[in-house]
């Protein structure tokens, strides 16, 4: 037949999407804020000692409950409860949330990209016995998961290392946290495995391993990449209500879910500062992190900003 | 089969006036310009379109893609998206100007007096819907038909446009029908409320080679039958000689030739439309084994946001000369009923350069 | 449609017996694990020798498997299930039934679902509506950020603030408003109360909603969106039907499609969330009980009720699959 139809101009294709995602980052002043934030706190989980001198765990009793005293006081945020400087408490806390939030969504997506890829890519048997273990572990909510399992294994005890105090949340939370990369890789390497050049590769005779690393691997981490930071709040967040539960991270090592648990009692008690301050920080890491995924879903998926 | 096809058309194209002869036409779009904002600023994708349908008559409105067509098809029918609209023209249905009406009078007349046939039938059709529902929907919604009469007359409507067994199918969801019945389907929508005038727009484009002719044949007997004008949209030539009485050929947003089909293929007045007809595989030339390779049209339709100064076709045309690049051709007639945008019309039209001849449809499809 | 339904149960039962498995499995190396099997089930808190009795004899671990760090204890999973397919899941520390327990407190979280899927449908389909149709607008971008805002609010901190923030002024100030035995009182009341049900639990049920709302405003106004640019919107408007009717027959109800889906998803996450609710806000639900049980160092009874919440989530999503292919037939069919 006649057909005339020839491409016009107008599909014209970023040539590097990566870095015009992150130049349409740029141009945000949310993203920029949520990113200095993000720093911010990232800075607090590795150099506690440029934020406070005092050490959490010194807490004189008759100090309890001090309110605020501005910056170049004694307890520049008060005390709580026990007598422990709010602010100490408050930055050694940070470390074990966020890397228990980095080990967890690093592995998780390790594991979920990895499934995900030899199931879309390779079909069949792979296929069925992946999505089957989704399905399996999909209808176990992650909280419940946690809870159930951070209650059994209460008794066995891991030492009180950096890593120790939150092996046992970490391996629960990606056991239960991996499934949706390997749902949205599957997915979308179901999309790439068709693509003409993908097909052009492999009549090439590329090798399965190098046409999944080099073409289909970069169509399906877009989707995936923006799931990121909010994958983070979410595991910040679930920390939190574990460690209000008193099965998250292990004491003597303090975390921002400890420190609401023990504020929010004195809210009423004419201490309210000792659960705003957790608090806020824990809005502050998880607003500058939902930003910063919305963001990233703007760049990479321009389908759905507009 | 295709000889009924072009008795039908001829048949009805005897008792009638030609398109630019006097009465008044069903429907007339007159110096239509459609504009679409971007990001880059705005862009004129159709600029001072003009042309006339009356009863019983086909116009094709011929172009590659992004040429313009299928968006002056839905300015006709007030489709438009948010980003594009009209900055000038009428259209002009029986005497009254669409684009005057309100939105919401202008939605009134679609169906009504002017309906649409789409191109892609799976997408036009809605998925979570039964065929039935979507044939008599206009009818229950807007003429209050009762829902037995409205059954009834879908199967009416299914039958008419020749899908076998038709009242086992009412029930039936789009998915569930092959891609030719699914664009009778389509038909049989656009028939609900008995339209004077048909816009189809690439109705065929999306279907197997051997299913279009079928469709098309449906398409021209029902528009014998019952006297409507019938706007004809594609990119298909063979399509324009087996169905169509006029043809309007645009490029880049403007008419670049509007005449009758049998004059226009048998000396074009325009350089594309020569070569459009040039690049149409025929069976009798590729028989004879002389390995004549098919001529194309070098280069590639210029993008709507930037077309090239003087005549948009100058780049690719064979007969371009230095006026082409600073002067935009005026659309002039050339002869009776017949009128070209091109410096050089009188010359190509003398040329005779004509093509093999293109008689079927059918023979463009082998 | 009906061997689709009875491939979808039968493939959900399998799904199940699998779920049973795996939390069985996760049970078996805690107790392997633990220097003193019994132990397990009680946490740091020391348990009187009739508990530990009790455990022991309900979970078999006298079976030799569970000394040997591995093994996956098929036996005692079998006898397992045997017992809860009697509809026996085991008891709380101190012997009352867990099916008793859920019994009691199923209708509490029933109804805090009732709240949370209405505030859902609610706000998604309002919000998400308004922002696909006025797409670019400040009522666009004022509900993006609104969702997004939501995102940063994790249920457990909505809760919390309002617990212990902002009820306790709320409802003395409601009470003051309006007298003690009016209704607004109840609806601020920072806890449950089991005479007024439905009341006390209107407030955390809309938080709840609210928390996984921004999925469903997300989704909405991305399937609104595709909807009006899709072909058969523009088919229905050319035949010339009020845009009422397009709106409602062609752009609303082809994405109930995705909504439905969306809600099988984030009921797991829902499930999560109301066991945060149901704790910090004292209602008696499964989700409180479950709470509490953590709370109290009860492993029994968090096993019990974790196994049986399983099982109502592949109803669910059992109940959601059906649904979706009512409502899209392109998978009736199939």
């Amino acid at each position: 037949m006649t057909d005339l139809s020839t491409p016009t101009t107008a599909a014209r294709a970023p040539a590097r999407p990566a870095a015009d995602a992150w130049r349409a980052l740029r141009r945000r002043p949310d993203t920029v804020i949520a990113a200095a934030v993000i720093l911010f706190f990232a800075v607090m989980a590795a150099f506690p000692g440029l934020f406070t001198g005092t050490s959490p765990r010194a807490c004189p009793i008759r100090d309890a409950r001090l309110d605020p005293q501005g910056w170049g006081g004694a307890h520049p945020l008060g005390t709580d409860a026990l007598g422990c400087d709010v602010l100490a408490t408050l930055v050694h806390g940070v470390r074990p949330s966020l890397l228990l939030a980095v080990v967890v969504v690093g592995v998780s997506l390790f594991i979920g990209v990895t499934l995900g890829l030899l199931a879309g890519y390779y079909l069949g048997w792979v296929d069925y016995l992946v999505s089957r273990t989704v399905e399996v572990f999909l209808v176990i909510p992650l909280l419940l998961a946690a809870l159930l399992v951070l209650s059994l294994f209460q008794g066995v005890d891991l030492g009180s290392g950096t890593f120790e105090v939150i092996l046992l949340p970490a391996i629960v939370l990606i056991l239960f946290g991996w499934m949706p990369y390997a749902r949205y890789v599957r997915a979308s390497t179901l999309e790439a495995k068709n693509l003409d050049y993908v097909t052009a590769a492999r009549s090439l005779g590329a090798s399965d391993l190098r046409i999944m690393v080099r073409h289909v691997l970069p169509n399906a981490i877009g989707t995936v990449t923006a799931l990121l930071p909010t994958s983070v709040a979410g595991v910040i967040s679930a920390e939190a209500v574990l460690s209000f539960l008193g099965i998250g991270v292990r004491p003597p090592a303090t975390s921002w879910g400890i420190q609401i648990e023990q504020g929010s009692e004195w809210v009423t008690g004419g201490a309210p500062h000792i659960l705003l301050a957790p608090l806020i920080c824990l809005v502050a890491t998880v607003l500058a992190l939902v930003v910063l995924g919305d963001a990233l879903r703007d760049a990479l998926d321009p389908r759905l900003a507009r | 089969m295709s000889g009924d096809t072009s008795a039908a058309a001829a048949s009805s194209a005897a008792d009638h006036d030609g398109v630019v002869g006097p009465g008044t036409p069903l429907l007339e779009v007159r110096d239509l310009a459609v504009e679409f904002r971007t990001p880059e600023g705005n862009v004129r994708a159709v600029d001072g379109l003009s042309y006339r349908v009356a009863a019983g008559r086909t116009l094709a409105v011929v172009g590659e893609s992004g040429s313009g067509k299928s968006v002056s098809s839905l300015a006709v029918m007030g489709l438009l998206p948010d980003t594009a609209r009209v900055t000038h023209g009428e259209v002009l249905l029986a005497g009254e100007d669409l684009l005057s009406l309100s939105r919401r009078e202008h939605r009134r007349r679609c169906g009504e007096r002017i309906a649409m046939v789409f191109q892609d039938a799976l997408a036009a059709l809605n998925p979570v819907h039964t065929v039935g529902y979507q044939l008599t929907e206009a009818l229950r919604r807007r003429r209050g038909m009762s829902r037995r009469d409205a059954g009834r007359r879908a199967v009416e409507l299914l039958d008419l446009v020749g899908v076998p067994n038709a009242r086992g199918r009412v029930k039936d969801y789009p998915h569930q029908f092959s891609g030719g019945m699914r664009q009778r389907v389509m038909i049989a929508t656009a028939l609900a409320l008995d339209p004077d005038v048909l816009i189809a727009d690439e109705p065929t484009t999306a279907l197997d080679v051997t299913v279009q002719a079928q469709v098309l044949r449906l398409l021209a007997e029902i528009q014998a039958e019952r006297r409507m004008g019938l706007v004809l949209i594609t990119h298909d030539l063979g399509v324009v000689a087996g169905m169509a009485d006029d043809v309007t050929v645009m490029y880049a947003g403007r008419v670049v030739e509007r005449a009758p089909v049998r004059d226009t293929f048998g000396a074009p007045a325009h350089p594309y439309t020569r070569a459009l007809l040039h690049s149409i595989p025929s069976s009798g030339a590729g028989g004879d084994g002389e390995g004549r390779r098919l001529p194309v049209i070098p280069g590639r339709p210029p993008s709507p946001a930037a077309l090239p100064t003087g005549c948009a076709f100058h780049p690719r045309c064979d007969t371009a000369r230095d006026v082409c690049r600073t002067d935009p051709p005026p659309l002039e007639a050339v002869a009776v009923d017949r009128a070209s945008a091109c410096h050089f019309a009188a010359e190509v039209l003398a040329s005779h350069d004509v093509p093999p001849p293109v008689e079927h449809e059918e023979a463009a499809h082998d | 449609m009906g061997r689709y339904i009875a491939r979808r149960v039968l493939q959900a039962v399998g799904t199940l017996l699998l779920v049973m498995l795996l939390l069985h499995l996760l049970t078996t190396v805690a107790i392997q694990l633990n220097g003193n099997p019994a132990q397990a089930f009680f946490g740091d808190k020391v348990a009187s020798p009739t508990q530990l009795a009790a455990v022991e004899q309900r979970f078999n671990l006298d079976d030799p498997c569970f000394d040997q760090v591995g093994n996956p204890c098929l036996g005692p999973f079998v006898e397992r299930l045997g017992q809860y397919a009697r509809g026996d899941f085991g008891t709380n520390l101190r012997g009352r039934e867990v099916s008793d327990i859920v019994a009691a407190a199923a209708p509490n979280t029933l109804r805090l679902f009732c709240v949370v899927l209405i505030t859902w449908l609610a706000l998604g389909m309002v919000l998400g509506s308004v922002a696909a149709r006025r797409r670019g607008s400040t009522g666009d971008h004022g509900i993006r950020l609104t969702s997004v805002l939501i995102d940063a609010f994790p249920v457990f901190v909505l809760l919390i603030v309002y617990r212990y923030v902002v009820a306790v002024p709320l409802h003395r100030w409601a009470e003051e408003t309006f007298g003690e035995d009016s209704w607004p009182p109840y609806w601020f009341k920072p806890s449950f109360d089991a005479d007024h049900p439905w009341a006390t639990v209107v407030v955390p049920g809309i938080l709840l909603g609210l928390a996984g709302s921004a999925a469903f405003i997300r989704l909405v106004r991305a399937g609104q969106l595709e909807a009006y640019q899709g072909d058969h919107v523009r088919a229905a408007r050319s035949k010339g039907l009020a845009e009422r009717h397009v709106v409602v027959h062609h752009v609303v109800r082809n994405s109930s499609v995705p909504v439905v889906t969306a809600v099988g998803l984030t009921f797991a996450e829902a499930l999560g969330g109301a066991v945060i609710t149901e704790g910090l806000m004292n209602i008696y639900g499964m989700g409180g009980v479950l709470w509490e049980a953590v709370r109290n160092d009860d492993v029994g009874l968090v096993l019990g009720i974790v196994t049986l919440l399983a099982a109502v989530t592949v109803v669910v999503m059992i109940v959601v699959d059906i649904a979706y292919a009512v409502l899209d037939p392109r998978i009736r069919y199939d």
